[in-house]
């Protein structure tokens, strides 16, 4: 949690009108080119340099929750921000199999050292195609709060589309994880790019 | 954030002078117990701080509060630091790396990572035993002295806490380590202590032996290796230890009570060991620790996981022999049938892959990803 | 160093917002006071005191901090009897069983500081302008164990120079003619009232400022007066 908002407030010091925050209307909406979204209720969509190729759509605050939305990862591509090289890095595969997504996405978040808990793995569909959900429970070494997260993954003409929500688990996953699971049931890849609105 | 600590050092307050402890063979006593020191001191307000650590610790979920383990180990401790006892406070903590610690105030840290290596009592009483001897000696006050600069001293106070960023933990300890002298003197207090409490000395030099062995695997060397940075080993400690511990006759080493008490641990740590992602490190110490009595389906699993995520020449065909071995020993945890799924499936033995998977069912029905595993028995089936 | 960019970020915030942060309401939408006699146990304050070296090194000062504890503690004792509230003072060594709740706190306040009172780039649209958080039903465990309606969270960091780092200053001023005007040093602190049974924060209060050495007892009382100035008792 803690290095995104820091990539943030250092983007500020830096320039303050390459961080902004925008509201992300109910309805449909498309991230990147291919991965299209219909939520339910506004999220907020905060963006700034150097955050990594995840776009970040947060309830309560970067501190509090963040929903971590992939969108058409190529083969290759670090999944995360690059800002700390001393830590382990991890990048997508197009041959990866749902355990190895799993995988990777548990050494992303575990980067700088916290515990991790799978509950639950299992087969889903994601953008209409076949994909992975998985569930999981963490706490990070620097604030030393409990955290449950919920993830879809999938991999489409060979390029990574996910979806990562993780909040504390007292109070704020359960508040927000059924619309999550809404985004999730309504995500539809696209054959071809669409107008990007974000 | 890591919460690094620095303290304002050099107000020019004195000890007294700390006991010698020379090569003559006289006997050495403990100092009498500590008292707390004033809070505006160098001294007391390293205390003050390592008690506020403590307090994070305490209510931190790294905490291992086991009720079997953590008295055991606390016992252990106690033994070791005879009239000093009352004011050692031992924690667990759950973090895959070698390492153990006393603090000025008394708390003491163990790693999970140490304990998953050490074969028995004696040998994690020789790395408790080092630490009470750093503590004894009072040699971190005298590290906070010769630090550089104050804000050496304040991260090397903050080793003491709950743990920042891993990365950033080797570097620290490496470049602030105890000096020499006082690793020796720790060395040699710590045979001492050991030997009083009843455990064979001669445990000592095989702890750091074995760090070696692991040390030595690893691509780059022992550059460094955060696993062991906080604990340097090295061919001449492990002679010296040898050495002290020649004149030092009798002891146990309890292999049998240490193995039996730390069992329902072994599958979590080993799962955590795994996870670094270290793959040489974790098959030199696997290798070893499969030949030990208790628990070696465990580690054979372990390595098979080992081989079959690095996946490099040859290595699928070693986790197999691996899971194998494992399942054939009997009482092998059930992703050892996962793991021979896995590997069967990437390498298009359907059949075997489905007999692999199904077995794991069976063995874990409830497993987190049972889900996903039926899902490739119906995959497979096609 | 998250703490130090964060520090410095807001006192950039201020600088460019000071007319903007006066209008960010400190209360929760439709909150306007405690009632008298309200329950209100206040929960051991998280503080760390820092020296600045000559350097510029913030380091922390654990005699300084301690010294800050007890004068903090000391002073809202005094200061309770005008409140009109039946406050407790939750000890230390109680809070380990509170210790998530108080995890889940730190991070709401994190939000609060940032998103609320922060630059309004980083404004939440779907808050609306508005102090609308809240814990939910999980501190309704504090509720039950402390008996109290609403609980008082705060939040202090302070950090003054050393007196080289005062010398380098004045030596930085001289040499620069005076346009160069470094930071001595800071304090940050926050103060939060959040009503037991539903985990709503519904008053919120902030300040960074020059730095207010609360390691002195007159001092302390100077901050905590701050930092509850406008905490909202029905009169």
């Amino acid at each position: 949690m803690k290095t995104l908002l820091a990539v943030v407030l250092v983007a500020l010091l830096g320039a303050c009108t390459t961080v902004a925050t925008k509201k992300i209307a109910s309805g449909e909406n498309t991230i990147g080119e291919r991965l299209q979204v219909n939520i339910e209720g506004p999220w907020n969509y905060i963006s700034a340099p150097n955050m990594g190729p995840a776009q970040i759509w947060t309830m309560e605050g970067l501190p509090v929750d963040q929903l971590r939305i992939y969108s058409g990862i190529k083969d290759g591509e670090v999944i995360h921000d690059t800002r700390n090289s001393n830590l382990k890095s991890f990048s997508f595969r197009s041959n990866m199999q749902s355990d190895e997504l799993v995988s990777m996405f548990e050494g992303m978040l575990t980067r700088g050292g916290s515990t991790f808990q799978l509950s639950k793995v299992e087969p889903s569909t994601f953008g209409g195609g076949k994909g992975v959900r998985f569930e999981y429970a963490m706490v990070t070494k620097e604030d030393n709060l409990p955290l449950t997260g919920v993830a879809f993954a999938t991999v489409s003409n060979g390029e990574l589309f996910a979806l990562l929500y993780t909040a504390p688990r007292l109070g704020f996953f359960p508040r927000h994880q059924a619309r999550v699971e809404q985004i999730a049931r309504s995500a539809k890849i696209l054959p071809t790019p669409a107008a990007p609105k974000y | 954030m890591n919460r690094r600590r620095f303290l304002r050092a050099g107000c020019g307050c004195s000890l007294g002078a700390l006991p010698a402890f020379s090569m003559a063979q006289e006997p050495w006593q403990a100092p009498p117990r500590f008292v707390r020191p004033d809070t505006a001191s160098d001294e007391g307000g390293l205390w003050a701080m390592m008690d506020r650590e403590e307090t994070k610790l305490r209510r931190s979920p790294f905490n291992l509060r086991d009720p079997q383990l953590q008295p055991y180990v606390q016992d252990i401790a106690c033994r070791l630091g005879g009239d000093h006892c009352p004011d050692i406070r031992v924690y667990l903590v759950r973090t895959p790396f070698f390492n153990a610690s006393m603090a000025p105030n008394g708390m003491m840290q163990v790693w999970s990572g140490l304990m998953l290596r050490v074969d028995n009592e004696a040998q994690l009483a020789a790395v408790l035993g080092h630490e009470v001897g750093h503590y004894l000696e009072r040699h971190s006050i005298e590290r906070l002295r010769s630090a550089k600069s104050s804000s050496a001293v304040g991260q090397f106070a903050g080793l003491f806490g709950v743990v920042g960023l891993i990365g950033a933990m080797g570097l620290v300890a490496g470049q602030y380590a105890y000096s020499r002298d006082n690793e020796r003197d720790a060395d040699r207090i710590g045979v001492l202590l050991m030997n009083r409490a009843g455990y064979d000395a001669a445990e000592a030099a095989k702890v750091w032996g074995n760090l070696l062995l692991e040390v030595n695997a690893r691509p780059n060397g022992a550059a460094r290796n955060p696993l062991f940075a906080s604990h340097p080993a090295s061919e001449e400690r492990e002679a010296t230890l040898r050495e002290l511990a020649a004149s030092l006759n009798g002891g146990v080493t309890n292999d049998d009570a240490w193995q039996q008490k730390t069992a329902p641990h072994r599958r979590q740590w080993l799962q955590e060991e795994v996870k670094r992602g270290q793959h040489e490190e974790s098959i030199a110490f696997l290798t070893r620790a499969s030949t030990r009595m208790h628990g070696k389906a465990d580690y054979l699993w372990a390595r098979g996981e080992v081989y079959r995520l690095r996946a490099g020449e040859g290595d699928l065909d070693s986790a197999l022999k691996d899971f194998q071995a494992a399942a054939a020993l009997g009482g092998e945890p059930p992703e050892t049938h996962r793991g021979l799924g896995l590997v069967y499936r990437s390498t298009h033995r359907a059949a075997e892959a489905r007999a692999s998977f199904e077995r794991y069912l069976q063995l874990a029905p409830e497993a987190a990803d049972a889900p996903m595993v039926k899902n490739y028995i119906q995959e497979l089936s096609v | 160093m998250h703490k130090i960019v964060a520090a410095v970020c807001f006192a950039a915030a201020a600088s460019i917002s000071a007319v903007a942060s006066a209008q960010v309401p400190n209360l929760a939408p439709g909150f306007t006071g405690l009632p008298k006699g309200s329950r209100v146990v206040m929960m051991p304050a998280d503080i760390e005191i820092y020296s600045i070296s000559a350097g510029g090194l913030p380091e922390p000062r654990a005699d300084w901090t301690e010294a800050a504890q007890r004068n903090f503690r000391s002073t809202v004792t005094r200061r309770q009897g005008t409140l009109g509230l039946a406050m407790t003072q939750l000890a230390e060594k109680d809070a380990d069983d509170f210790a998530e709740i108080s995890a889940l706190h730190t991070a709401i306040a994190r939000s609060i500081a940032v998103h609320h009172f922060g630059p309004s780039s980083l404004n939440l649209p779907t808050k609306d302008g508005q102090l609308d958080w809240s814990l939910g039903d999980s501190t309704q465990a504090l509720k039950k164990a402390t008996g109290a309606d609403y609980a008082v969270f705060s939040w202090v960091r302070d950090s003054h120079a050393s007196a080289e780092r005062q010398a380098a200053m004045v030596a930085i001023a001289v040499l620069s003619l005076g346009r160069a005007v470094p930071r001595g040093g800071q304090q940050t602190a926050y103060a939060s009232l959040v009503e037991l049974d539903t985990g709503r924060i519904l008053w919120f209060n902030r300040f960074s400022r020059d730095s207010g050495n609360i390691k002195d007892e007159e001092a302390a009382d100077e901050t905590v007066d701050t930092l509850f100035k406008n905490f909202p008792v029905a009169k």
